[in-house]
Formats: C-alpha cells, sequence, structure tokens
C-alpha cells in the first residue's frame, strides 16, 4: 500500500516543483517591480523638502499632516472622487445597454460594431483629448453650432462638464468590452426559460441578467473608477488650470516644485484612497453574486 | 623592460584588435556634446544655427536630449552627487539657472572659458548662465477689438475687460513679477500685500488662467480674450503666423523674460559645452535667433535688420526695463507657486 502511494506523492510534490517553477520568475519580477518603486515612494514621502538639497532624508509625517489639515488639498481629493464617481456611473449607464445588445446580437454586424468600440483604443488619449478641444474650444464645432442657432456660444472647455465628458470617452470602451464578455458567459436559455414563464422584458433583466452580470459589471466600474481616479491628461487639458484633480497636481508639486516628499505623498494617498473606495464598493454588491 | 617575445600571439592579436577602439572611444568622447534642451521649432533652431554651421565643422558631434523645462531640473538635482551627469548643457530660464547655480551644481562662466560672453548685454551678465536670449512680458491686445490699448497693468481691472484677460498659468512667477511692479515699484516683491491684491483683483475680473503659452494666441485669435501678458517676442511670432495681436509696454515698466544655458558641474564634457556656448553667443546664430522666434539677442555685436528689426524696435519713450533679483525671487517660487495654487486658479 504504502510503495502503491510513494510514486503518486512524488508525482504530486514534482507538479508542485514545476508550478512554483512556472510561476515564481513572474511573480518575483511582479513583485519586484511593484513593490519596490512603491517602497521608495514611501520612504521619499517620509522625507523633508527643501529647495537647494531637493530632499532632507529624515522621518517626518509633515507631508502627511500637510495634505489632510489643509481644507485645499481635501477639496482636490474630493473633487477627484466626484469626477471619478460621476464618469463610472455613467459609463455603467451607457456601456450596460451597449453592452448588452451586443452580447446577444446575432447580426453579421457584430464584428463591426465591436470594432467601432475598440477604434478609440487605437488612438491615444491625449490625441483625443485635442479633439475634444477643438470640439469644446470657443469657436469650435459646439460653440459655433449653438451660437448659430440662438446667436448666444456655449462655453464647455475648461468645465467639469469636459472632463467627465472626455473620462467617459476614454473608459466607456473598457466598460463595454469589460460587461459584453461577462454577459456572453450568461447562458440564454436561463432568459428564455424566465420568457417562458412569463417574465416582461424588463424584469427578465433585474431578476435574471443583472444579477448573473453583476460580478462583470462590478469588475468594469471598478477598472473605470480606477482610470478616473488617476486621469491626468484630460482634467489637464480640458479642466484647464482652475480644475483641480489629484493626478495634475501631483505632477505640479512634483515637476513645478520640485517638492518630491510631498508629491510622493499625494501619489500614496490618491493610490490608498482608490484601494479603500474600490475595496468598499466590493461591499455594495451581495455577497451571493460576488465573483 | 617587457620583452616582446615574452607576449603570446594571443595576446598580441588582442590587444591589436583593440587599438583601433582606443582612440576612437576617447575622441567620441572628447568631442560628443548633450545639450538638454526644449524641443519644437527652439531645438530645431539650435541644429540648424548653432550645431550645424559652427560646431559640425570643429568636429564636435551634439545630441539633444529633448524635454520640458521641469525634469531637467529635477534631473539635475537628483543627479547632482554623482560624480559624471549625462548632460554638458543644460537651456533653463534665468530664473532656474539661478536655482540650481544657488545650489551650488553649475560650473561659473566667463569669457576666459566662452570668449562670447565678453559680447553680452551688460544688464544680462550672470556668473551661472549665458543668456541666449531675452524678451519683455508686454501687455498684449486685439487692435480689431481694442482701440484704446491698455498702458498700464492696473487698466485690465477695467468691467469691460471681464472675462477677456488671459495669462499662462505656467508663468505665474511672471504675471506676479508684473503685479509686484505695478503695485509697489519693485519687481521683486511678488510676495507683498499690494501685489496679491492685484493679482486678486485681476482674478475676481475673470482673468482666464491658459495652460500653455500657445493657447493664448488661440484664445486671441478666436476672441474668447481681448487682452493678456505676453513675451514682446510672442506677438512677433504670433504676427507672423496671422493672428491679429499688438503690444503695449507698460508704463511703470516691463519685466525681461531671459532664457539662457549652463553648465553643470559634473558635466561630462566641460570643454565641448563651453565650445557650444560660445557658438550659442555668435552674432549669426543670436540673429536667426531673433528672425524666427522673435527674442532679442543677448550680446552687442548682433545688430538686428530688416522686418524683425522694424518688429522688435521699441516704441519712444520706452525705457524702463527690470531683470529679477534671482537671489531674491528664487527661493520665493515654492511659496508663490503654492499661493498662487490656492488664490488665482482655486480662486
Amino acid at each position: 500500500m504504502v510503495e502503491e502511494e510513494h510514486p503518486a506523492r512524488l508525482k504530486s510534490v514534482s507538479k508542485r516543483t514545476a508550478a512554483t517553477g512556472f510561476l515564481g520568475p513572474a511573480t518575483l519580477v511582479v513583485t519586484v517591480m511593484l513593490a519596490a518603486p512603491l517602497l521608495l515612494l514611501l520612504r521619499f514621502s517620509l522625507n523633508r523638502f527643501d529647495i537647494k538639497e531637493l530632499m532632507i532624508e529624515t522621518v517626518t509625517a509633515e507631508n502627511y499632516l500637510r495634505f489632510f489639515t489643509d481644507p485645499f488639498y481635501l477639496g482636490v481629493l474630493r473633487t477627484t472622487v466626484l469626477v471619478a464617481v460621476t464618469s463610472t456611473v455613467l459609463c455603467l449607464l451607457f456601456g450596460l445597454p451597449l453592452a448588452y445588445r451586443l452580447a446577444r446580437s446575432q447580426s453579421r454586424w457584430k464584428s463591426l460594431c465591436m470594432l467601432a468600440i475598440v477604434l478609440p483604443l487605437f488612438v491615444g488619449s491625449t490625441v483625443r483629448m485635442v479633439g475634444w478641444m477643438i470640439l469644446f474650444a470657443h469657436g469650435g464645432m459646439l460653440d459655433s453650432a449653438v451660437r448659430w442657432v440662438n446667436g448666444v456660444g456655449l462655453e464647455v472647455m475648461y468645465t467639469p462638464f469636459a472632463v467627465v465628458a472626455g473620462i467617459v470617452s476614454i473608459n466607456l470602451p473598457y466598460v463595454v468590452l469589460t460587461i459584453q464578455s461577462a454577459i456572453e458567459t450568461i447562458d440564454i436559455r436561463i432568459e428564455e426559460a424566465a420568457q417562458s414563464l412569463g417574465a416582461p422584458p424588463g424584469r427578465q433583466f433585474w431578476l435574471v441578467v443583472w444579477p448573473l452580470a453583476l460580478p462583470g459589471t462590478a469588475i468594469a466600474g471598478i477598472l473605470c473608477f480606477i482610470l478616473a481616479m488617476n486621469a491626468y491628461a484630460t482634467p489637464y487639458l480640458l479642466g484647464g488650470p482652475r480644475f483641480q484633480m489629484m493626478a495634475p497636481l501631483l505632477y505640479w508639486e512634483f515637476s513645478t516644485n520640485n517638492n518630491w516628499p510631498f508629491a510622493s505623498a499625494l501619489a500614496l494617498i490618491l493610490m490608498s484612497t482608490t484601494l479603500v473606495l474600490t475595496a468598499c464598493s466590493n461591499l455594495l454588491i451581495p455577497r451571493r453574486y460576488r465573483a | 623592460m617587457t620583452d616582446l617575445r615574452s607576449i603570446s600571439r594571443r595576446a598580441m592579436l588582442a590587444g591589436a584588435s583593440a587599438l583601433p577602439f582606443a582612440p576612437g572611444l576617447a575622441r567620441a568622447e572628447e568631442q560628443q556634446v548633450v545639450i538638454a534642451t526644449w524641443g519644437g521649432d527652439y531645438a530645431n533652431l539650435l541644429r540648424d544655427n548653432v550645431e550645424v554651421p559652427v560646431l559640425t565643422p570643429q568636429g564636435i558631434k551634439v545630441v539633444q536630449d529633448i524635454g520640458d523645462e521641469d525634469p531637467r531640473v529635477a534631473k539635475a538635482l537628483a543627479q547632482r552627487r554623482l560624480p559624471r551627469g549625462t548632460d554638458d548643457v543644460l537651456c533653463l530660464q534665468a530664473v532656474r539657472a539661478h536655482e540650481l547655480g544657488d545650489a551650488g551644481l553649475l560650473e561659473p562662466l566667463d569669457a576666459t572659458k566662452v570668449p562670447n560672453l565678453a559680447h553680452v548685454l551688460p544688464d544680462l551678465r550672470n556668473t551661472f548662465y549665458a543668456p541666449h536670449i531675452f524678451s519683455q512680458q508686454v501687455l498684449v491686445y486685439n487692435p480689431n477689438t481694442v482701440k484704446n490699448p491698455p498702458k498700464r497693468l492696473t487698466d485690465l481691472l477695467d468691467p469691460k475687460y471681464k472675462g477677456k484677460v488671459g495669462v499662462g498659468d505656467i508663468n505665474y512667477m511672471y504675471v506676479m513679477m508684473a503685479c509686484a511692479l505695478a503695485a509697489t515699484g519693485d519687481v521683486n516683491k511678488v510676495e507683498a500685500p499690494a501685489t496679491r491684491e492685484l493679482a486678486m483683483k485681476l482674478n475676481a475680473n475673470g482673468l482666464r488662467l491658459y495652460p500653455s503659452t500657445d493657447s493664448i494666441g488661440a484664445g486671441l485669435k478666436s476672441g474668447e480674450i481681448d487682452v493678456g501678458l505676453m513675451w514682446k517676442a510672442r506677438v512677433v511670432m504670433w504676427q507672423n503666423a496671422g493672428i491679429p495681436v499688438a503690444a503695449s509696454f507698460q508704463e511703470e515698466g516691463t519685466v525681461l523674460y531671459i532664457s539662457g544655458m549652463v553648465v553643470p558641474k559634473n558635466a561630462p564634457n566641460k570643454a565641448g559645452a563651453y565650445r557650444y556656448l560660445n557658438a550659442m553667443l555668435e552674432r549669426g546664430s543670436q540673429s536667426r535667433f531673433a528672425e524666427r522666434m522673435g527674442y532679442q539677442p543677448t550680446v552687442d555685436n548682433s545688430p538686428l535688420e530688416g522686418k524683425v528689426a522694424e518688429q522688435l524696435s521699441l516704441p519712444a519713450g520706452v525705457s524702463k526695463f527690470f531683470t529679477p533679483d534671482y537671489g531674491i525671487t528664487g527661493p520665493l517660487q515654492s511659496s508663490v507657486s503654492e499661493w498662487w495654487k490656492k488664490n488665482i486658479q482655486h480662486g
């Protein structure tokens, strides 16, 4: 009996060794590449800024205190969260019907529609923002069209609306593709069963499709939220200097002021806030529907 | 003495094969100059007017390290402890050059190292940087919509200009210097209460902040703004591009924007860097920059001619130009930036 078990155990051990061998290098690289810069950032954030020395090595919480005791910086964080939440909600509202329609489509145009959604991702976000600038600018297409209709122009450039519109345009393809792939995995016969039992389309969606698509939708929402929280080019180009979000503020501190310790603290605060809010969003999903 | 017969055939071959590379390597190191500069027109003009016509015939190969000024300064500060940095020449605004010079990162310059420094205009001379170009910060306006041009900065507080005044957000320090000059008569008093009060009043009159210098030109062209604060050089460039714009020199005086080049103490090729600076100050290089970019030459032996001389000529009675004392304004940059961010951007 013992002699029979021995080769099986050996096989299991060699399997484990092989798995470790395959996973080890990648895990090590990811850990080092992720952890090392973060640790460096944490160390920098505890240093003191000096205009001549750049940084004085010490251990102080003054950069964090500066952020949390100044209403200006807290206001910037609030704006960032608000823009990210608004963009996420809008992306889900626009993306969900589109993703559902695409997932259930049998049309020969489906591939073309998919391509149309993916196509904007081929163009860099900064280039797309320049397109929005041409559309929104004073004397631009939107302003000229509105002026032609009612004689008074429409100032959209450098407004929160412009920033949210820009972020939604960038994030929407990610949201649609993620939700669409989640809905594709839901067996259509479940919907047909609900239909045969007399459920109208709305009820059928909310009671059958929505709970099953919820984990995928949540992932799409989280993805969108993270991207919006860290948006740099969009608030900078479409929001202008008066619209403050965390990423442009962080870059200003890092580059214009050369204040690396405070910029590092801002980066860690932004990352922690995103992580905490992402973890909290998971609580909104009922336990039985979590992925 | 080594007996040649004692060297093995293999060692002899290895040594012989390395021989052609040894002087080549040394020469490459000696003749290559790395200049950290802005991109676009500025870099192209450096290449076409300084590097190719002057330095290439001298056997100097120039590598342009193109990027923004802020990361350039950060890089210089971060590399301060290295015995050998990566750049030989840095292009910087005078205020940033002074910041690095004050931090002890720059090689002092004089005419023994860079002979053409002897021709630099007296007001622009500095120990740490070789001034390359300069321009006055003037009031700019659209002559089609503004019939009575503003004469003082305080004229922009007129309610008729509400929402029609634009400045560059990145030029915040120079805007504050203009406010200081108008409010206190001293260009260096950028943190004086009267200076801040004037800036706040301008902001309350619907001041438009533009993220880049070029976007101010676009604002003037589209009619979004009628007046603003900008370098005279930009006025010339925009006029040449067909944008309706004219300049008005403030009665209280104008602040000078100076841009130059510096040599870090840990530059790998200091001799080459000095030759670059000298080439940049050559009269031909200087006058071509004026023709193309509208900046004034910084040397006394490069008189302007033709259209550019007309465009850059000073109106009668204009004589008040102020070079900031960077020893005073340099250390105030962080606090002014912080104040600007909270009270003007967020105001």
